[in-house]
């Protein structure tokens, strides 16, 4: 059993709320997911993501930056029902048939349960932080995004690493969680 | 004695594997697979530890980690169980509880003086308190279990949660059945067994954990599975009990006495280990099992020298023929009265009525207790079976089944098929959609044992009732003539049960003897409450890995590198002060309030919470949370928010600005955020305004420049027109600040011209950096919390939580013009209304002395007419000042300027303080609102 920790830093992010938050988000052209607590492909692949935090917020995350830095100019005109939400989460990834183990150990959520193609994304408190955290790959291949409040990234990014010791092949990390 | 015989099919052990080991300084050798109990049992050692009171010698009584006879101090760790813990080669054991050593044991003169210490000793000896230190010392040096070694390594215990349809505690025949059956149904299934083998394996579909156990069911089937080497917390679908009965030892003088072991410990030692309990073995039994046993050993070729069976009329007829034919010879309708020692202090003889029997082992088979206090803990109930003479399961909670032994059944067969009918339905009730109601409890055939093992012959002696807690029948029922006859009562006046093993062998004999000299059935009598945990858990597991959530801003490292001393705010960690080379703490805090006095301070206020609210009913929902008006607030400008509770108690404070028309950012006490964010959400979700609330606590870094100077620094760095025309004081504008957008609030906290500077986290360190450049231009130095607590009391403004207490309400600390009573309504409103009509209880107020009173400190009493009249909530010396400046909570009558206050300090002498107006320093706020010259 192994498993790979990873800091994401090179992810822009960006969040919305407010009754109107959908439809203005479908009107620029963002796939959105249909259901609360779920998430969706918003580019080519599985980085892009749409996370529906509840009926009316979305954590946006791409790789391309300007996409966001758009959606970031549109709202400054303050569109009605729909507020910008600033995110400076910390992110993290950890993937590998130990994943599983490693957040049983941190939360009371049956992580291992969760279909990876219902795409359910999960907001909960794991080792006393409140933390959203999404299912990626497949049975054979599991990865979990997770974000948290950056100012308790490096307590969640050293108990990751304590924890997930016994199993780490691999740790990147940029220095520092941000 | 016991000894080792030729190897058996079937052994739990490897012969070709020695392991050798060390028992109170004595080298032996044992085999992989071998237990610590199981390797001294193969090499004759009989006395394996001292009991708790009276310091006599005990060896193997259950050998199923269910009696504290066999528990060791290995190495560092104390209370290591022999029966269950696998030898290892290099071990270094020891007895527990003795004084000097095993054999020599100095405190075996107790076991004489037993007379002196009757039941309920503690109560009646601790009744002095003349005497009570006296006792306390003896009773703590001669009792414990084991020595605790500060000196050990600290090892981490890992936690984990698992989960899975059907968990099956137990696996034994019933047990195995279950978790077959439930696998087949595809479910998922977990086993817990203690023992390190069961036949059940992961190639069944069983997810099998060895060498553990069950220390607790709690409620929506949780349960805490205690593994070797963590905890794992088990949420469970549905839970099948096989948890099996637990033997019952039989009560006659003397009945500790090593080489007396229950029937079941003689067949285990023999299976797994091939060991013979002894050469010349008597059975002593009310119930079936005893003769089993008589049978299992005779095959194995040891030697049985009499059955003797408490009940008139036998039990089993079929075995007891087999047994006669076979030489043994069988004797009904007698009981022990005595077992005598040999030289070596284990059983050589046992006395009956009228015969005296030789022999080098017993065992005792005195009925059986079911093992239900998980079922008990998980909410089922239990009757007492007159035909079984156990307490059996009578109602099961939804979700909860039982098989087995546990149900009564001591048949195999018969459990093995109620196994696999209780697994599939444990299966179905998982998967079910809708789960069933409740469960039900299939149908059992007993096999009767005899009401009472106890027949009591001669008031002399020791015949033990509960073996942890050295109890005997005697004591039991001392207890009940002196009143103490409920079984709550009983446990805890007799402390029957309240030993580790938790009763197992204690409580039914304890309830019997109850129940006969009340003349009261055995469900009359009942049952102590079962509580976790089933078994002794080791503090390593309960405590785990430790978690602690600790929070730091994007400053942190800059505060280090600066010198910070920290402190824990909350889960915040703050710099409480920054040290300077020569300098005391005193003169680093002085200094820090001196440069913001006189020029310009920079301090980290990230740890406040940030929460917007934004729509078109903002302003209207704060109107409502908040004690203030916000709806009638103008853009760009803040307002102080004092937040209450329904009963008119503040519960926190900030600023609230208002950024456009329908967005509103507001702080939060550093402690507060997260409760005040969680309150505010509940109220939006309540009220239905159209309205939504963001937490940026942690997604925006603050910082507080204060000073004189804060406008000259600031301006280098901003495009914000910082004038007071254009930015006046309590003004929020939004600008960027070196090159990061930042919101600036004009705010008066510490009494000086300054702005809190709000951006977010990712620019933090670079505005950061840039304030401390450009800031050395104006002698720029950073300051901690205690500064900041200086110069906030000079201004006399309270702090949330310590100038104001769980009842303090704002009138009370003065901060009535915070409040808007004449609003529709606010949270709180109701209660202030009345607390207005009442009038305040007490009153926060300022204070000074003349000089410096480092004696006088926080929470230090008011006197007034030797009666306590308040007090100290917040003191400091200010250098500013040159006096003395606090704040108390003090009875009206005394909130009157000019007052005398005498406080009492720690050593007893009293303090004088004068009330005085607030603020103690720039009392009309010009600093702060318009600057000085520096």
């Amino acid at each position: 059993m192994s498993a790979t920790l990873q800091q994401v830093v090179n992810l822009a992010r960006i969040g919305f709320k407010g009754p109107n938050a959908a439809a203005w988000l479908g009107e620029q052209g963002i796939p959105l997911p249909e259901r609360a607590n779920s998430w969706c492909v918003t580019g080519d692949d599985e980085q892009d993501i749409c996370v529906r935090l509840g009926a009316s917020e979305f954590l946006l995350e791409r790789g391309d930056g300007n996409a966001l830095r758009k959606l970031q100019a549109e709202i400054a005109a303050h569109i009605p029902g729909v507020y910008p939400v600033l995110r400076e989460d910390c992110a993290f990834v950890i993937a590998g048939d130990a994943a599983d183990d490693v957040l049983a150990q941190m939360c009371n959520v049956n992580f291992a349960a969760l279909r990876a193609e219902a795409r359910e994304a999960v907001m909960t408190l794991m080792i006393g932080v409140a933390v959203t955290v999404v299912p990626q790959g497949n049975a054979a291949q599991r990865r979990y995004r997770l974000w948290c409040d950056p100012t308790f990234g490096d307590y969640v990014w050293s108990s990751l690493n304590e924890v997930a010791g016994p199993y780490l092949i691999d740790t990147k990390s940029p220095g520092g969680a941000r | 004695m016991m000894y080792r015989l030729p190897q058996r099919e079937g052994e739990w052990i490897d012969r070709t594997r020695s392991l050798a080991f060390t028992f109170e300084g004595v080298r032996y050798e044992g085999f992989a697979g071998d237990t610590i109990t199981s390797a001294l049992s193969a090499a004759g050692v009989m006395i394996l530890g001292r009991s708790f009171k009276y310091h006599r010698p005990r060896g193997i009584l259950s050998f199923a980690n269910h009696d504290v006879n066999a528990i060791f101090q290995v190495g560092p760790v104390p209370n290591v169980r022999g029966d269950v813990t696998p030898l290892a080669d290099g071990m270094e054991v020891l007895a527990v509880n003795t004084v000097g050593g095993l054999q020599s044991d100095r405190a075996q003169w107790i076991d004489r003086l037993g007379r002196f210490l009757p039941v309920g000793f503690y109560y009646k000896a601790f009744n002095s308190k003349r005497f009570f230190p006296r006792w306390e010392r003896l009773i703590r040096n001669l009792s414990g279990l084991g020595q605790i070694s500060v000196d050990a390594p600290r090892l981490q215990t890992p936690k984990r949660y698992a989960f899975c349809d059907v968990l099956v505690i137990g696996g034994g025949v019933a047990g195995e059945a279950a978790a077959r059956a439930a696998a087949a149904t595809g479910a998922k299934v977990m086993l817990v067994d203690e023992s390190t083998r069961v036949s059940a394996h992961s190639a069944d579909g069983v997810d099998v954990l060895t060498s553990s156990y069950v220390a607790g069911v709690y409620a929506d089937r949780w349960a805490a599975v205690i593994e070797p080497h963590r905890m794992t917390k088990v949420r469970a679908g549905a839970i099948v009990f096989a948890t099996g009965a637990i033997e019952q030892p039989i009560a006659f003088h003397n009945n500790d006495l090593p080489g007396i072991v229950m029937a079941g410990a003689a067949q285990r030692l023999l299976q797994r280990h091939s060991i013979a309990v002894g050469r010349k073995v008597l059975v002593v039994t009310t119930h079936r099992a005893g003769y089993e046993a008589a049978v299992a050993l005779l095959d194995a070729g040891l030697s049985i020298a009499h059955i003797v069976e408490l009940n008139s009329t036998s039990v089993a007829p079929d075995l007891s023929s087999l047994l006669i034919q076979r030489g043994v010879k069988v004797v009904v309708g007698d009981a022990p009265i005595e077992a005598e020692r040999n030289a070596e202090g284990c059983v050589a003889a046992v006395h009956f009525a009228g015969e005296r029997i030789d022999c080098d082992a017993v065992l005792m088979s005195g009925g059986w207790a079911a093992a239900a206090q998980l079922l008990l803990q998980a909410g089922g109930k239990t009757a007492f079976d007159d035909a079984a003479q156990m307490h059996l399961p009578s109602e099961l909670p939804a979700g909860c089944f039982v098989s087995g032994a546990i149900n009564g059944l001591f048949n195999a067969e018969a459990a093995c098929m109620e196994g696999r009918t209780a697994g599939r339905a444990a299966a179905e009730f998982a998967s079910a959609t809708v789960p069933p109601s409740g469960s039900s409890i299939i149908a059992r055939s007993s096999s009767p044992v005899a009401p009472s093992p106890h027949r009591r012959q001669d008031p002399r002696g020791k015949d033990f009732i509960d073996f942890d807690e050295d109890l005997q029948v005697k004591d039991i029922e001392n207890a009940i003539h002196e009143g103490f006859d409920s079984i709550e009562l009983l446990k805890r006046y007799t402390t029957v049960g309240m030993g580790p093993s938790q009763g197992k062998h204690s409580n039914l004999n304890a309830a019997r003897i109850l129940a006969g000299k009340r003349g009261l059935s055995m469900d009359q009598v009942g049952l102590t409450t079962a509580r976790p945990m089933y078994h002794p858990v080791p503090m390593k597991h309960l405590a785990g890995r430790g978690f602690t959530p600790e929070r730091a801003t994007p400053i942190a490292p800059r505060h280090s590198d600066a010198g910070a001393v920290w402190m824990l705010a909350g889960n915040w960690r703050r710099p409480e002060y920054y040290m300077r080379e020569g300098e005391s703490r005193e003169q680093c805090i002085a200094g820090e309030v001196a440069v913001v006095r006189n020029s310009v301070g920079l301090i980290d206020v990230g740890t406040l919470g940030k929460i917007e609210v934004h729509g078109p009913d903002a302003g209207a929902f704060l109107d409502r949370a908040y004690a203030g008006r916000y709806s009638d607030l103008k853009v760009g400008m803040t307002r102080y928010g004092l937040l209450l509770d329904e009963a008119g108690t503040i519960v926190d404070d900030g600023v609230v600005a208002r950024l456009h028309e329908e967005s509103f950012y507001f702080t939060t006490t550093t402690g507060g955020s997260a409760g005040v964010y969680r309150d505010l959400l509940r109220l939006n979700a309540l009220w239905g305004l159209n309205c939504s609330l963001v937490n940026v606590t942690g997604h925006r870094a603050a910082f507080n420049l204060a000073g004189p100077r804060s406008r000259d620094l600031l301006s280098a760095m901003t495009s914000v027109n910082l004038n007071d025309g254009a930015f006046p004081y309590l003004g929020v504008r939004e600008g960027i600040v070196g090159a990061a957008n930042a919101r600036l609030l004009r705010v008066g906290f510490v009494g000086e011209l300054g702005y809190e500077i709000h951006v977010p986290h990712s620019h933090a360190q670079r505005v950061w950096d840039g304030l401390v450049e450009q800031g050395r231009k104006f002698d720029l130095r950073l300051f901690g919390v205690e500064a900041q607590r200086v110069l906030r009391l000079e201004k006399g403004h309270f702090i949330i939580g310590q100038d104001t207490d769980g009842l303090t309400n704002p009138f009370e600390a003065q901060a009535g013009w915070a409040v808007r009573m004449q609003k529709p309504f606010f949270i709180g409103q109701r209660s202030l209304r009345l607390l207005e009509r009442r009038g305040p209880r007490q009153l926060l107020v300022g204070f000074e002395i003349e000089n410096a009173v480092p004696a006088l400190k926080e929470c230090h009493l008011a006197i007034d007419n030797g009666e306590i009249a308040g007090r100290v909530t917040s003191v400091t010396y200010s250098n500013t000042l040159g006096k003395t400046i606090g704040l108390a909570m003090i009875k009206p009558s005394l909130a009157v300027l000019g007052t005398k206050l005498t406080f009492r300090v720690t050593d007893g002498s009293t303090v004088t303080a004068t009330v005085c107006p607030t603020p103690f320093f720039d009392h009309d706020n010009q600093r702060q609102k318009f600057g000085v010259a520096a």
